[in-house]
């Protein structure tokens, strides 16, 4: 037994973010720690790794009880955590951030920047990695920033690695190569802890599975004895259909037309067209230039030829205020940072994009938007205590229904959804695919983006696959992933990565 | 709940205790002066409260006040009426804080950066332009700006409570105000809703430097000079009464009762420290101080929330 946990508690203010935390890690074994948003699970591991100290429960490291209360003494005893969000140093280079507050030292003081190079260099190479050491992290990708975190993580010699979902910000190939990884670091012997909450990657990867629900550990177990619907009602508390499968209405006229659109390098000769009714799903590794067409369809870049035509009418996109006031609507893939404005209430965050029709004169009605509110928030389902409420303390899935809201109230027609399901809990994906299908039932047409092929074959009437910026093939909603991944996947075979230009963002 | 209400007991305690500690301060000569003092910066503040919502900084101000005041006071000393001299010092500020917006959202540059640049050239221009003198040729009847009364409160007092009025209604009740909030509490989302950011911050620096040249305009009229040096470490106050108040330096929070209060909160430390005898040193020092602790308590109370 490598480590093991009991009846972990842990309490933020007057909140409780575990209430009995168990889990028990042998070496060589790859444990999966499933559960919802806020069930826990980052909680748990954070208190594992040191960033925060429990309020009760046990801790054994090894035969020995600790009690750890920062991470250097988590890292000091083999415990190193890959984060989600990315802790490395922007403007410092891959080597420096590896080796970042364990710098091999010419004397004290000094950093022996050759050694350092050298290490980092052959560190990479060794896991195959298309990562160079003189890079500045600034210039990766989510991806690629993720890669330089299990490298600093591995090279500490630790003895327990703890993965906070790895591969959310991952495309298929790449997490493939996660996984990898992660069975190579099983075979030598070491523990590793997996927090997802994605279903489909499990099977190939993890040993045994324990599931967190509301802060207390319900399930523990060997994974080849689970069900995936076990498994989801395991995490969920409660039956839930898996499988949604959307009821395909008939398409109107054509709302969106994409002719020639190019911007090079990221985006040549992309055309297609959307109608109304319809949900058209988009695939394509990370870097394949999704995020770009969102962005240049929307006018936040500039498209260096092609046409695009709203309702059979050309429109100049300039900037989002053109795209905007031609009925596209972009919701991006992170919501917290482009979509919503956390301070402002639910209300205000809902009329923003069309005050004119909350305003008399040019003054504001707050009877008007009051109104906007309940009628979209009932509309939506969107789960807030009122408008007033703060937007930022709405969970995921209802900040997301609060910016389509504000599209709807602006009377937006397009709608890009820029992976429409990252970071959303199970249980709340249905909802969101529900939301989608109602739009296009009242006659708006939707491009969504995303990197989980099963979530687009479920949704998606037809689905478009790029690669290296170009439309390589239109699919219909019946294919198969692996028609997909043929599309989606570089010619030249064995390269799980997209290389260099896939990891530089 | 209790640290939202935090700056308005701080100025009862302040109040009471200024009562008790001296005879002095509950006279209508010195509260009026009370008044008098607080008006100029209390109307800076007012415009820094929606350059601060909409997330920027103007660190300028107290160089506007001052080209507004002595531009102001020049045409007055030109022979060109009173209420024209006004406009002169209103328009001077006007035009100072519009360069500032265009230098922010032109240039995409740091208001930080900008202001702190145009703080200099502003001062280094009022100074040029006068020689380095002050205006003293100014008609008498300009000093009703500053230290006139009508119906019997400080004329000040009443220009100060329409222009709270005014910036209440901008900010809670138009959109441009509306569009202050979201660009200061999330710029990028502003401009995903399809907004457009860059006028609207033009805008909100344009009517901070509006509001300053009427600042600048008051203060002349209260020295009856219009000074090149005047208004050096105004800048402080301002930031400090919006920041009391609950304005957040990250943009997207603030109001006009709370910078009301904040500036309210400056003027009876101020004046609490010249009726007990405080240096005008000490003050300096305990105004920081209180900007310290301001945020420091609304950081804990942020904290607190999550």
């Amino acid at each position: 037994m490598l480590m093991e946990l009991r009846g972990i508690e842990k309490r933020f203010g007057g909140i409780t973010a575990l209430r009995d935390g168990n889990l028990q890690v042998d070496a060589g074994q790859v444990h999966l720690l499933m559960g919802e948003n806020g069930a826990g699970k980052s909680t748990l591991m954070k208190i594992v790794a040191g960033l925060y100290e429990r309020d009760g429960g046990e801790m054994v490291w090894k035969g020995q009880p600790v009690h750890l209360r920062r991470p250097a003494e988590a890292s000091a005893i083999g415990i190193a955590m890959v984060h989600q969000e990315s802790l490395l140093a922007p403007h410092l280079s891959v080597a420096e951030n590896i080796f970042l507050g364990r710098e091999p030292r010419v004397a004290p003081g000094f950093v022996d920047r050759r050694k350092m190079a050298a290490q980092a260099a052959r560190l990479i190479e060794e896991h195959h990695f298309p990562l160079q050491s003189d890079w500045r992290v600034e210039k990766l990708s989510p991806a690629g920033k993720q890669l330089v975190e299990i490298c600093r993580a591995i090279q500490n010699g630790s003895s327990l690695l703890i993965f906070d979902e790895p591969t959310s910000s991952l495309s298929e190939g790449e997490s493939q190569e996660v996984f990898r990884i992660v069975r190579t670091l099983r075979d030598r012997q070491m523990g590793v802890i997996y927090i997802t909450h994605r279903l489909d990657e499990l099977r190939s990867v993890g040993d045994v599975v324990t599931v967190l629900r509301d802060g207390q550990t319900v399930h523990s177990g060997a994974m080849a004895e689970l069900s995936r619907e076990q498994l989801i009602q395991h995490m969920v508390g409660r039956e839930v259909s898996s499988i949604y499968r959307r009821e395909p209405v008939e398409a109107g006229e054509e709302l969106l037309g994409v002719k020639h659109v190019s911007r090079s390098p990221l985006l040549q000769d992309i055309s297609f067209q959307l109608r109304a009714g319809e949900i058209v799903g988009m695939a394509g590794l990370v870097g394949a230039g999704r995020t770009e067409l969102c962005r240049t369809l929307f006018g936040l870049d500039a498209m260096d030829n092609g046409q695009v035509m709203v309702a059979g009418k050309a429109v100049r996109l300039r900037s989002p205020r053109d795209a905007v006031a031609a009925g596209i609507a972009l919701i991006p893939e992170d919501r917290q940072q482009a979509g919503l404005a956390r301070q402002l209430s639910v209300m205000h965050n809902m009329t923003i994009a069309n005050l004119a029709a909350v305003s008399r004169f040019g003054f504001l009605r707050s009877a008007a938007e009051g109104r906007v509110a309940a009628e979209y928030m009932h509309r939506l389902r969107i789960k807030a205590e009122s408008g007033r409420q703060l937007a930022g303390r709405l969970s995921g899935g209802n900040q997301q229904k609060v910016v389509i809201a504000k599209w709807l109230v602006r009377g937006a027609r397009v709608f890009l959804f820029d992976e429409p399901t990252r970071g959303i809990d199970v249980g709340a994906k249905v909802e969101v695919f529900e939301t989608m299908d109602r739009l296009a039932r009242a006659g708006a047409a939707i491009l969504m983006v995303s990197s989980e092929l099963a979530e687009l074959l479920q949704v998606a009437d037809r689905i478009l696959v790029m690669r290296q910026g170009r439309l390589t093939g239109e699919l219909s909603g019946a294919a198969t992933q692996e028609q997909i991944m043929q599309l989606a996947a570089h010619e030249s075979p064995g390269r799980p990565f997209a290389g260099a230009e896939g990891i530089l963002s | 709940m209790i640290q939202r209400l935090l700056p308005f007991l701080t100025l009862a305690a302040l109040f009471v205790g200024l009562c008790i500690a001296s005879p002095h301060f509950l006279t209508s000569t010195n509260l009026s002066s009370v008044v008098r003092q607080t008006a100029v910066i209390n109307i800076m503040a007012l415009g820094m409260t929606i350059i601060i919502i909409a997330g920027g900084i103007d660190l300028s101000v107290g160089s506007i006040l001052a080209m507004g005041g002595l531009l102001g006071t020049m045409a007055m000393e030109k022979g060109m009426p009173i209420p024209v001299g006004v406009a002169v010092g209103i328009f001077t500020g006007m035009f100072c804080g519009l360069t500032n917006g265009l230098l922010t959202t032109k240039l995409r540059i740091n208001p930080f950066i900008v202001t702190l640049g145009t703080l200099g050239i502003v001062r280094g221009l009022a100074l040029i332009i006068s020689n380095g003198l002050p205006v003293h040729q100014i008609p008498a009847g300009f000093s009703f700006l500053g230290e006139g009364n009508l119906l019997q409160v400080p004329f000040v007092l009443w220009i100060l409570l329409v222009c709270a009025v005014a910036m209440h209604v901008i900010l809670e009740h138009t959109s441009l105000g509306r569009y202050a909030f979201a660009i200061g509490s999330n710029p990028e989302a502003a401009l995903y809703a399809g907004i457009n950011v860059g006028f609207y911050t033009t805008a909100v620096y344009t009517i901070g430097g509006m509001l300053t040249g009427l600042s600048g305009m008051i203060e002349a009229s209260r020295l009856m000079t219009g000074q090149p040096t005047a208004g050096q470490g105004y800048e402080l106050q301002a930031i400090a009464a919006v920041v009391i108040g609950g304005g957040s330096l990250r943009g997207g929070e603030g109001s006009v009762m709370g910078t009301l209060v904040g500036a309210f909160i400056m003027g009876l430390l101020a004046n609490g420290s010249d009726l007990l005898g405080i240096s005008p040193y000490l003050q300096q020092a305990i105004i920081g101080a209180v900007i310290i602790l301001a945020v420091a308590f609304d950081e804990l109370r942020k904290r607190r929330m999550i």
